[in-house]
């Protein structure tokens, strides 16, 4: 349903997201993983076809028979909010304050052409389709009356307004409580109709998805499905990564990467990780290429 | 119930904070929130003492009464013998010595305008000890290079930075670290790296270590004593390995099992 082939992603000087391909199919949930600077968000910004001033996107995306690279912001606004929505991180900034809930939620079905008393009337359901108490009392509410985890949920109803063919959420737990955590990713597992999941937290990633792209450096690094790359990673920075998230019983050393993320446009010609990789040799100056069916890398010295 | 072999360092003994409301009725006063509601606790010297909650739980407020940085409304906070509850700021000079902060935000609490050998040095300069060659020395414990001196923070990367508050916040050699969320704002591959080194410093310096978090397996990992907060109160204390293995609190019990684990998910 949505195809991801060679999309790249640039900012004047500097290449941040390299020739990244993926798909997903319908109802199928794909998590994409990265620590800051991988180029996550920036994947999924040029999807919604909302990079900033002067960063572009080239390659293709697909949703259906549409395309999302590479066309005009006309084009796009058509399908932005009406076949595919984006739920961001921080559910403060995200809602205006100056309207109320109801509005809110109903302004994205009038903005697609849907006429103002049903787009209430549904706007009073979808509150309650993501399990708001009270959806008559928040539909009336101001967003500074609500707390983080019931203004995510309200950004979840905004999202899922017209019906989407596919849902794609920012790290949508980060800013909440990690009991409000837990209910929001139920939800989201629940009503999402094909989901796009960006988050930095393993364990989150596998609590909600079934299959999961790990991002380093602008390229995907590793994909498969998770309990495959999770309990046997192939790329050494996966390896890493799942290492650092265990923690051990006090007393002990926990496993590190070595070294710091590079700041973008900084990484390493070749292998984007080998300046950290306690595995590099002179073969890592050369580009890996993603390879594998099903369970991917793109690493010269995999485990195993 | 003793849960250390050390000698009580910090003592807080029914604190209680109270705010109000900013007023919504021109008659009437605002309403006041119970931020806390009579916590004591007890650190020991050495103690590696872990406090968890959740946003609202008054964690953040008993951080700023235990650091002096707030007035309690009710209750008393003695630091190594000494009452500070109630003091003025002329007068907390020893607590400014023995207890350094580092924050949760390494990208909001070091001045973007100040040089890393001038943001170690400010707690000395400020307190009117002398510098010396104190900073390659706290900048080399942090493992950074001495070059790092002479940049700016915006030139680090968010480990860096949080490597940078922990050397500043070692440089008057204090009794006690307090952390507040050390690593929440950190990545994952980073995070083992911050967590090792509070460790190492710990052992090497004979700090007392007060560490906040919203997760349990975090301070499991760092402290053997723990204090779960809710709604401004502490609901459960203990070795962190009983409570863990056995919570006696229903809210703790709610917070364990609402952190996703990857053992658990796999």
């Amino acid at each position: 349903m949505l195809s991801v082939d060679g999309l790249t992603v640039r900012a004047d000087s500097a290449e941040l997201v390299h020739q990244v391909s993926f798909a997903i199919a319908p109802g199928e949930r794909v998590g994409l993983i990265g620590e800051s600077g991988s180029g996550k968000s920036l994947t999924a910004l040029s999807l919604m076809g909302l990079l900033p001033e002067g960063v572009t996107a080239s390659g293709t995306a697909r949703l259906g028979e549409r395309d999302l690279v590479g066309v005009p912001e006309s084009r796009i606004k058509d399908l932005r909010g009406r076949e595919l929505s984006m739920v961001f991180q921080e559910p403060m900034t995200a809602l205006n304050p100056l309207m109320r809930i109801g509005a809110q939620v109903a302004e994205v079905m009038t903005l697609h052409g849907r006429s103002s008393p049903e787009a209430r009337a549904r706007a009073l359901d979808l509150l309650g389709r993501v399990r708001l108490p009270d959806p008559e009392q928040i539909f009336r509410a101001y967003p500074h009356q609500l707390s983080g985890g019931q203004r995510q949920r309200v950004m979840l109803a905004i999202a899922l307004a017209n019906e989407p063919r596919l849902l794609i959420c920012d790290e949508p737990t980060t800013a909440l409580d990690v009991t409000v955590q837990k209910q929001m990713l139920e939800l989201i597992a629940e009503v999402a109709p094909a989901l796009l999941f960006i988050t930095h937290d393993l364990a989150v990633v596998a609590s909600v998805c079934e299959r999961v792209l790990v991002m380093y450096g602008g390229r995907v690094v590793e994909s498969g499905p998770i309990r495959e790359v999770f309990t046997r990673p192939r790329h050494r920075y996966t390896e890493g990564l799942l290492a650092a998230s265990k923690l051990t019983p006090r007393g002990t050393r926990l496993p590190t990467i070595q070294g710091n993320v590079p700041p973008a446009g900084h990484f390493p010609d070749g292998c984007v990780f080998r300046n950290r990789c306690p595995q590099a040799t002179t073969a890592c100056e050369q580009v890996p290429a993603l390879t594998g069916d099903g369970h991917a890398h793109a690493c010269w010295h995999p485990a195993d | 119930m003793p849960t250390h072999a050390g000698t009580p360092l910090i003592e807080a003994r029914d604190l209680t904070r109270v705010y109000r409301r900013p007023r919504t009725s021109l008659t009437k006063p605002g309403a006041e929130v119970h931020a806390l509601r009579d916590v004591s606790l007890t650190v020991h010297r050495g103690e590696r003492y872990g406090i968890v909650g959740e946003s609202g739980s008054g964690k953040s407020t008993l951080l700023r009464l235990l650091c002096g940085l707030d007035q309690p409304t009710g209750g008393s906070i003695r630091f190594d013998g000494q009452e500070i509850a109630g003091l003025p700021e002329r007068r907390l000079r020893f607590l400014r010595e023995n207890l350094q902060i580092v924050f949760q935000d390494p990208m909001s609490s070091l001045d973007p305008r100040m040089r890393v050998r001038d943001l170690v040095a400010e707690p000395l300069t400020a307190l009117g000890l002398p510098v010396g060659d104190r900073v390659a020395g706290l900048l080399d414990a942090v493992g950074l290079p001495a070059t790092a001196a002479d940049r700016y923070p915006h030139q680090f990367s968010g480990g860096q930075r949080q490597r940078i508050a922990i050397a500043r916040a070692l440089a008057p050699r204090p009794k006690v670290l307090v952390a507040d969320e050390p690593v929440s704002a950190l990545d994952v591959s980073v995070r083992g790296q911050i967590l090792n080194l509070l460790a190492d410093l710990a052992d090497e310096l004979g700090l007392t270590l007060v560490f906040v978090s919203h997760d349990l397996s975090v301070v499991r990992h760092v402290c053997e004593t723990v204090a779960v907060m809710s709604r401004g109160e502490i609901v459960e204390t203990g070795p962190v390995d009983d409570v863990w293995a056995a919570p006696a609190h229903a809210y703790t019990r709610t917070l364990l099992q609402a952190v996703p684990t990857l053992e658990g998910l796999l």
